[in-house]
């Protein structure tokens, strides 16, 4: 497996900006280094082809996410960081060191990108299955859509519903009777 | 953000709102254009419920978030949401009611040769509502905070 420069460069930004969240002391440094983390990574999943999942990262976990975050901390009162990182405990650096060996030590295992031979996945039987009818049945060229709207579409809605109580709650939580 | 910077946040900016008063109809065709279009392209109900959103708070950017939570009306916020909610429910349900399974588009065929496709484009738009609601009320709520009105936090 090789990187191409983009790809390389892509992934060198996406850890460097998730170790500045996790370390970086001042709140609204870590907010924009997440925000900053969630560009990096829509425009890896843009990269292996999954352009629906890389256009939600970029609109919610880039987009509203941040704005949500910095709503949050205009509206507290954080103390000014009085060193530019956070204090490192080596307990947790050497259980998210061996976490990240184990799920490291799965990658390789992974197919190559855009080969179907080997992918167990894309040769899988369901997969095949909607790859070939999913025109045919649901008048919908992406088969992403279809199967998020038709085939799978009481998962959605379930989704659509988790969504939606989501503001309820937070309508309740806040005692509140308006979205405004 | 420092204490000392208070809730005064907005600061007024012909440039930003000149801006925004430009970009703001178009950033809202794309949203539709993304939740009409994602069944035949990228994208979806969920994605262009979000950008839908984030046209309120670019609005709120520009003109300040008290002011457009008062030109904001609630009832449409409220209606989109809970219309969400019924119309893809209701495509659903209504398959079943005519003899069909949950959200089995090509029961209403007879009454429409393209069911299915538009079927799955109401409830793309139905979760776009949904989502985009939601984002806004959870962009006001948070901005109110809790137990006070926003512009009267106490020092």
């Amino acid at each position: 497996m090789s990187l191409t420069l983009l790809e390389g460069a892509l992934l060198v930004f996406v850890l460097a900006c998730a170790l500045g969240t996790a370390l970086l002391k001042d709140t609204l440094a870590a907010v924009i280094a997440f925000a900053a983390y969630s560009l990096g990574i829509s425009i890896i999943w843009l990269v292996l082809q999954a352009p629906d999942v890389g256009l939600t990262e970029a609109a919610v976990g880039a987009g509203i996410m941040t704005v949500l975050f910095l709503l949050a901390l205009a509206n507290t009162v954080t103390p000014d960081a009085d060193r530019l990182l956070e204090p490192v405990r080596w307990r947790t650096v050497a259980f998210v060191g061996a976490f990240v060996l184990v799920m490291g030590a799965t990658v390789p295992a992974l197919p190559p990108i855009g080969v179907a031979e080997t992918n167990p996945v894309l040769s899988g039987e369901v997969t095949q299955y909607y790859l070939g009818h999913a025109y045919k049945e649901t008048q919908v060229k992406n088969a992403v859509t279809a199967v998020l709207a038709a085939y799978r579409g009481f998962d959605t809605l379930g989704e659509a519903v988790v969504v939606f109580s989501a503001g309820v709650v937070a309508l309740s939580v806040l005692r509140r009777e308006v979205f405004a | 953000m420092s204490a000392d910077e208070g809730p005064g946040l907005y600061v007024e900016s012909t440039i930003i709102m000149t801006t925004v008063r430009v970009v703001a109809p178009f950033v809202l065709t794309f949203a539709l254009f993304i939740m009409f279009h994602g069944a035949d392209s990228p994208g979806g109900g969920f994605q262009g419920g979000v950008i839908a959103g984030s046209v309120v708070m670019m609005l709120a950017f520009a003109f300040g978030i008290d002011a457009t939570r008062q030109w904001l009306d609630v009832r449409v916020v409220a209606a989109l949401a809970s219309g969400g909610v019924l119309v893809f429910a209701g495509i659903g349900l209504g398959a079943i009611a005519l003899g069909g399974q949950f959200l089995e588009y090509n029961v209403y065929l007879p009454y429409y040769s393209k069911a299915s496709k538009y079927g799955i484009e109401l409830v793309e738009l139905g979760i776009g509502g949904i989502v985009a609601s939601v984002a806004i009320g959870l962009f006001f709520l948070l901005a109110a905070g809790f137990g006070h009105v926003a512009g009267e936090v106490e020092r």
